[in-house]
Order: structure tokens, then sequence, then C-alpha cells
């Protein structure tokens, strides 16, 4: 007997990977040799250590449990199932959590998956962080890699198009998930972690993570971390000089609690970009402080990654899922091109000209064998449903680990 | 039509609660500017204060006078700074107070205080401002006229570089007035493609600092890749070279190597293999990860 576990839909390992919202899957009996009657029960579960990821599973709609028996012909047809990670039990390297097939005791076939969700940087172990900065210093390639188009995406002229209005979060939701994707293309394994800035994060303002700055402003990094050969525009190393103490949190700031506060209206709780958003990002000087160079520091990307972790935590608490909703979002007839719901979002559209930038680097939206939303050229209105929580096929695969699916 | 009612209602609560946080940041300006407030109290109000600069020009002019004031705390200067630069992110609606807020910083690069000087002229460097980059390089050639370091005047000029910018730091390259100073000069010649032989020559160099050696080893991994791998080797075979050089030399060839050319190489292969047993913690950690990619 020999059972096919299909993760995402898909028989390739590169779709096994989980994170809260649920993942559909399919189950067969590929070889259905010693088996009797045309329908065999298969049970499904989830085996991991402790300190490991763990997934549940459900039919279709309802609660999620430990264990699912499954009614499977033999003749080869598929059922359908859904899986998903556990709240609280996130995975800390790939394929350590396995899903075992059985008929009755009689093991028929197992897949290893991934928990894989977005972590608070200060708690990576360091597996975690060593496979994240060797994947983001390996996109960079010292100026040279696809970074580069990341780099372009974010600068003075293109700014229009990612700040200052509605699309703020959207706008920065598409450009992490693009960003994460091509780190997932290097080492699936890994996440975009986010710098939770109202809390001490002394374990990432280290030389073995995103280094450690001198007086000067110039970070340094362990002889064991591939960033100390960063380089953008050209120019070694990363200016970062922070007006705080690292082991503890900048001051000044909206706390969480504060700032998912600020309102139950999309257009209440957007004012975020001043603060905490801006006032994280001038907690430094040095290029974080400043649109046109704050995508040379990596630490941009964390500090995003925070800010998105929010407007998800809002949008969980507030139910503002759905584009249809007006408080989801903040439809002001004032919005320019970039900034409404049904517009296309630059540089993944590739138009250019003004009101658009002058061109649109990087391409469309990289595609991940785990989800299909939001497509190669995401809308404004693509980028509210990232769970599924609306509509299943919007799911993006990714998660927080402090944010529920329901 | 019910659907619609209720978003108007829904908007009209919008509207309502993004006031109410704009009043609360037109208060924290006039907290901020208010010089009969505490300076505790005012640097507490400027952190609030961005959202309102960004709606409303009185605001901001506000703001942009107390960093103009020299007489003002440099506390409160500095914290109203930060705001400014903080309500800068909200691009567009910032977009019609830039002219004012790159005129007024102009206007204090030379102010008495260095920690106002150097941020100001931090802003207008990673503007790519003219202004501050003539200052900037005047500084270097005529150290009487310096608003800041010249460290911090190379580290500032890397942001835009520019011929002039590399003629300074070969300047300083070859007169360092001190060591920051010239890893900062470094850093702006790693961009410069004639200055490789100076990185073989400073990694080589068992006398010069660590930092130095691994900043030569990056800028050469750059100018001339295959340079980096025929010194990292070297450096890994030679057991009198220091452990930080080492790890980052396996760190390069690990990242970055010829893939093709390190994996034949077997007899760095089994000088790492030795090193992921028997070297220093350091050194152990990055010959594990090389073995990891090599041994396969």
């Amino acid at each position: 007997m020999k059972i096919e576990i299909q993760i995402n839909n898909s028989v390739s390992p590169s779709a096994r990977f989980v994170s809260w919202a649920p993942s559909p899957c399919r189950v067969r009996i590929t070889d259905p040799a010693g088996l009797t009657g045309s329908v065999v029960n298969v049970q499904l579960r989830s085996v991991s250590a402790a300190s490991s990821g763990a997934v549940a599973f459900r039919r279709t709609t309802g609660a999620f449990t430990d264990t699912l028996t499954l009614p499977v012909p033999i003749n080869g047809t598929s059922v359908s199932f859904f899986t998903a990670g556990k709240f609280g039990r996130p995975s800390s390297s790939n394929g350590d959590v396995r899903i075992e097939a059985r008929v009755g005791t009689a093991l028929g076939g197992s897949v290893t998956v991934m928990v894989r969700v977005r972590k608070n940087a200060n708690n990576l172990t360091p597996g975690e962080r060593d496979r994240f900065v060797a994947a983001f210093a390996q996109l960079n390639n010292q100026g040279t890699g696809r970074f580069t188009d990341f780099r372009d995406m974010h600068t003075q002229v293109s700014s229009p198009q990612a700040h200052g209005r509605a699309g703020f979060l959207p706008w920065h939701r598409a450009y992490l998930l693009d960003l994460e994707r091509e780190l997932q293309a290097i080492d699936p394994s890994v996440a975009l972690p986010y710098w939770r800035f109202d809390r001490p994060s002394p374990n990432l303002f280290t030389l073995e993570f995103m280094g450690v700055s001198n007086a000067l402003g110039t970070v340094r990094f362990s002889p064991t971390n591939p960033l100390q050969f960063w380089r953008t525009d050209g120019v070694q190393g990363i200016n970062r000089r922070p007006f705080f103490n690292t082991a503890a949190a900048p001051p000044g700031l909206l706390t969480e609690a504060q700032t998912i506060a600020l309102g139950t209206q999309f257009a209440a709780f957007r004012t975020m970009e001043g603060n905490p958003h801006g006032t994280a990002h001038v907690s430094f000087g040095g290029s974080i402080s400043q649109i046109p160079t704050a995508a040379r520091d990596p630490l941009f990307f964390l500090l995003h990654c925070n800010v998105d972790r929010l407007w998800a935590k809002w949008q969980r608490q507030n139910g503002r899922f759905n584009p249809a909703v007006a408080a989801s979002y903040d439809t002001n007839p004032s919005n320019p091109i970039g900034h409404r719901l049904p517009d296309t979002m630059w540089p993944w559209n590739g138009v250019t000209g003004p009101p658009r930038p002058p061109t649109a680097p990087g391409g469309p939206m990289a595609s991940s064998p785990c989800a299909s939303a939001p497509g190669p050229q995401p809308r404004v209105e693509n980028s509210l449903d990232y769970q599924g929580t609306i509509n299943a096929l919007s799911r993006m695969g990714f998660d927080y680990d402090d944010v529920t699916f329901a | 039509m019910a659907t619609k009612r209720k978003r108007a209602a829904s908007g009209r609560k919008s509207a309502t609660s993004a006031t109410k946080v704009h009043r609360s940041a037109r208060a924290a300006v006039s907290v901020a500017t208010n010089p009969k407030r505490t300076t505790k109290e005012r640097v507490a109000a400027s952190a609030d204060a961005p959202l309102a600069i960004c709606e409303d020009d009185k605001s901001l002019q506000a703001m942009l006078e107390v960093l103009r004031n020299r007489n003002e705390p440099v506390k409160v200067r500095l914290a109203a700074l930060q705001s400014i630069q903080a309500a800068s992110f909200s691009v567009v609606a910032f977009e019609s107070c830039r002219a004012d807020y790159i005129a007024t910083l102009r206007s204090i690069a030379d102010d008495p205080d260095p920690e106002i000087r150097q941020r100001v002229l931090g802003i207008l460097a990673r503007e790519k401002d003219g202004f501050a980059q003539k200052k900037l390089l005047e500084g270097l050639e005529n150290p009487e006229k310096a608003l800041v370091p010249p460290e911090k005047a190379l580290q500032l000029l890397g942001y835009d570089l520019k011929a002039e910018a590399y003629a300074a730091a070969r300047e300083i390259v070859s007169k360092p007035p001190n060591e920051d100073a010239r890893r900062e000069a470094l850093r702006i010649l790693s961009a410069d493609a004639t200055a490789a032989p100076v990185f073989e020559k400073l990694l080589q160099d068992k006398d010069e600092t660590a930092e130095i050696r691994q900043l030569s080893a990056s800028a050469l991994q750059a100018l001339k890749p295959e340079k980096l791998q025929t010194y990292a080797r070297k450096i890994l075979m030679d057991a009198s070279d220091f452990d930080e050089i080492k790890a980052t030399s396996l760190t390069a060839l690990t990242q970055f190597g010829d893939e093709e050319a390190v994996s034949k190489d077997e007899e760095l292969k089994k000088q790492v293999d030795e090193m992921s047993t028997k070297a220093s913690p350091k050194v152990k950690q990055s010959a594990r990860r090389f073995m990891t990619k090599y041994s396969r």
C-alpha cells in the first residue's frame, strides 16, 4: 500500500509549507496492494517533537483536530482536506513536522512540512537567524543580485506610490511579500522576521544579526556574518546610528496597544504611518532614516514587517479583511492612482510614465508554490484578505506568530 | 440602498476618528513649540507632532522655527528635527513643505551645536544635496572650515559617490588624520575599480586590524572576486594567520565562492575539515558551514 499526501494541492516538496491559514491538501491511494474493499479509512496525524512545529486538520470547514480520518477510494481518486499550523507551534527548521497517513496501524505514506510564519526577530533561534542573513546576503550578492530591484523600488521618485496616502500599508505588504518569496527561492525555510520596535530587541542588534553600530554609525558584523559583504549603490557597508540604547526600545513610539487603538476605521488606523512607523525610522541616523536611502539597510525590512504585523493584528481585532466593507480601507475619492482599491500597484503592474514613476524595476510579483494570491500584478484590494478569511483563494501564504487565523 | 447608508455612516465615523487623531497631533505641536513648557514635555510632545506637520502649514512653520532658533534648548531642536523627519515619510502630504524644510536645514548646517550639524548634513547628504556635498568636501580640503570630523564627512559623501569624493578619500588614505577617517575613506574607495591593489595589500597585511582586513575582503570580493578567492584560500592555508580573517575568508567562500572551483579543491577542503573540529569557535562555525556546502 502507498498513500500520497499533497500539501497545498501539490506533490512538490517546495509546496510543503503551511501557516495558520488553512492550506488545501489532498490524499490518495497510489498503490492499493494489500487493501480490500473500494474505500478505506485513512487516518492523518502530525508527528513532531514538543519544541517543533505542529499541524492540525479539518475536512472542509469547522474546527481543526489533531487527527483526521477520511474515507479514501482505493482507485486513486483524491480526497480533499485542509491542514494548518497549530497556533503557538511554529517550526524552527524545515520539515520538523511529519504528516503520516495510516490505514489501521500500517503506515501508507508521510511527508515532512514546515509551519513557516514570520516571527519576532528578537526570538529567532541561531539557526533561523543565520539562515535569514545568509539568504538576504545572497539575494543582495554584494549589490549585484536581485535585491537591487527592491532597492530601486523604494526611492524618492517612487515614493508617492507607496507613502502618504491610503495605499501605504497595501503597497508595503506587497513589497515585503515579493522580497520574502525571493528569499524563500534561495532558502525555503526562511520567513521575514519583524523588529518589534516597541519592545527591547537586544538579540537583533548584535554582530551576528543586524550588526552593531559604532559611534560614527558604521555597522560592524561578526566575521561569520555574511552581511559583512553588504553593498548597495556601489558602497560597502551600512550606516545606521541609533539614537537610543539598542538594548531597550526607542522612546516616543506608540506601543502596539496604542497603535491598534488609533481607531477602528482604516482612515484613523493608517495615521500610524507617522507614529510609530516614521518615528521608528527616525530613531536612527543613517540610511534607514530617510525614504531615498532606507532600503539600503536590511533592518528596514524588519521594521516594515512589524508595521505590516500591526496592520494584520488590527485587521484581525476589528475584522477588516473585506475590501467591500468601508471601514477596511480609506476610500477617500481624493486618493491618487495606486492608492484606490481597484488600482494595480506599481511596479508590479509594469506601468511607467506619469503619474507612475519612469521605470518599473523587478517585474511582476514573485510566485509561490504554496499560494496563488495576490497574483503577478496585485491590486490594492488584493492586499487586504492576506489569510483568505473572506475568500480562501486570497491567501498569500504568510502569517505572523502572534496573529491568529480566526 | 441599505449598504450605501451603512457605508456613509461608516465613512462619517472614520472621518471623526481621523479628526481626533489630527486634533491631538496639533495639540502636540503647540506643546512642542511652547517655550514655557519644560524641555522634557516639549521633547515628548514632538513625537506626536508628525501628523499635524503634514496636514497643516502653520504647524510645520512653528516646528521649523524651533529648529532654526539657536536659543532653544538643543534637545528640543533635535526632537523637532526628528519629528519633521518622521513627517517627511508621508511624502505626498509633505511635498509642499519640502522646499522650506531643505532651506531650513541648509541655514543651520553651520549650527554651533555639533550634533545638530551632523544630523542636518546627514539628512541633506542622503538627499544628494549639492550644497551639503560642497561643504563636506571643503571641510576635507581645509580642516579649519570643517563642519564635521573627516570620518563623518567621508561617510556622508558615500551617499552619492562622485570623482571628488574618491580624490578626497585617496588623500585621506595616504595621510589619515585618524583610524576612523582611514576606514571611511577605504569604504569609499571600495567602489573605485582602480583601488583593488590597495585592498589586496591590506588584506594580506597581518599587521592591519581585523576590521580593515575584513573591509578589504569585502571590497575585493566586489572589485575582483577571483582575487579574493585566491587570497582567502591562502589565508586559510596559513597556520599563522588570525582567526577573525579566517572566519571572514570562510564566509566569503561559502557565500559567494566559485562553487565549481572550490568543490574540486581537495587540499582546501581537507584543511577546512580539520578547522571544523580543531579551530576556535568562530572558525569552527564558519568551517562547518563551508563543509556543509562543499562536501555534498
